[in-house]
């Protein structure tokens, strides 16, 4: 994009979400109810799996249409063009940091497509959280839907979602360490450096995922809270621009990074 | 006794200064876990930093490689804040 188109279209941005915050300011009336609040679907008895979120559905497989789109639409040849070039080095720069962590160049290729698909993934629900978009809040009777009051519904502040990634990290990791050194050898990994630290071995195995997952839910589902909360005081008028631009976009890439830099740094450790 | 009930009957039973306890315990909860769950990641972060940036001084052509190590364990230390901070939420908002 060239300077003077990317110009324009930032001052287009500011136009549209000053015209969206006067409608805002004017139209809806901001209330803090039902904040942090999801709307679930109980079918039969409602136990733990009678239970489910509707927008964390909706969402993720929007996400994955739209990454499917977007991946359709670019066509490799021989000379790149800007397009290929930006995601060619994009990728190659991971491949590097895979190369540097992964010692088995036999894995290599399972862990960056991995580490890839969370990344692309991530970084697309999270800045999704940094656009004005629909909010459905249950309210006492019923649902209740507002259109540009709130930024989009992101998967990823579902902590759900995350655990579930969390938690395929470490099967995978694991099903890995098992597949590359033998079975044996891999049990016996939790006896060492001593067979009296088998249960501080478990307890980091069970520690892995659980902040591998909160971490991503705190600070997407942190940062979407902490934004209603000061936007309340001035009615959704500017300031949540430059939230949602710190908390959506500069919070949100890098926390996408950390969660793939991490499940490489996993993978890698335990097939040492 | 269930929590939920438990504050459910202090709610009930105890009138206005039942209802203030409820809310006293909550608020200051909230705030006392974020507060203080904010001294030590702030403390390791900035320590990460400073020697981060004293690496990339010495030895200005690895700070790529740096940068990533950084923003890795700074990930790592913020977990601990990010605890609190999920408490201070789950107080505030899904505490019945």
């Amino acid at each position: 994009m060239t300077n003077d188109r990317l110009k324009k279209f930032t001052i287009f941005l500011f136009a549209a979400y000053i015209v969206l915050g006067l409608i805002n300011f004017f139209v809806f009336d901001m209330s803090l109810e039902g904040v942090g609040d999801r709307w679930i679907v109980y079918f039969g008895d409602g136990g733990f799996f009678g239970q489910l979120n509707p927008m964390t559905l909706i969402m993720s497989f929007a996400v994955m249409f739209l990454l499917i789109l977007v991946a359709r639409s670019i066509h490799f040849e021989r000379i790149p063009g800007r397009l290929q070039a930006a995601v060619e080095t994009f990728f190659d720069y991971f491949w590097e940091m895979v190369e540097d962590s992964v010692p088995n160049p036999k894995y290599r290729k399972q862990t960056f497509v991995i580490a890839m698909s969370f990344f692309l993934y991530i970084s697309v629900s999270n800045v999704l959280g940094g656009m004005p978009g629909v909010n459905v809040v249950p309210v006492e009777n019923g649902l209740n839907v507002q259109l540009f009051t709130d930024t989009w519904y992101t998967p990823t502040s579902d902590l759900n979602v995350n655990l579930t990634y969390a938690l395929m990290v470490l099967v995978v990791s694991h099903f890995f360490a098992a597949r590359a050194k033998g079975v044996l050898k891999w049990l016996k990994s939790f006896f060492e450096p001593n067979p009296l630290l088998f249960p501080l071995n478990i307890i980091s195995e069970i520690a892995k995922p659980i902040s591998h997952s909160l971490r991503l839910f705190g600070n997407v589902m942190g940062g979407g809270i902490l934004v209603l909360i000061i936007s309340y005081m001035l009615k959704y008028f500017v300031l949540p621009v430059f939230l949602w631009g710190f908390f959506g976009w500069f919070v949100g890439l890098i926390q996408a990074f950390v969660f793939s830099l991490l499940t490489i740094a996993y993978i890698g450790s335990l097939l040492e | 006794m269930d929590l939920a009930t438990m504050l459910q009957n202090l709610a009930t039973e105890g009138g206005s200064i039942g209802w203030g306890l409820y809310y006293l315990g909550k608020l200051l909860g909230a705030g006392v876990a974020m507060g203080i769950g904010a001294i030590g990641p702030g403390v390791g972060e900035g320590n990460i930093g400073a020697h981060a940036m004293d690496a990339m001084a010495r030895q200005p052509e690895m700070s790529g490689n740096l940068t990533t190590r950084m923003l890795l364990a700074m990930a790592v230390t913020e977990s601990t804040g990010l605890y609190s901070l999920v408490v201070a939420l789950i107080l505030l908002f899904v505490l019945p």
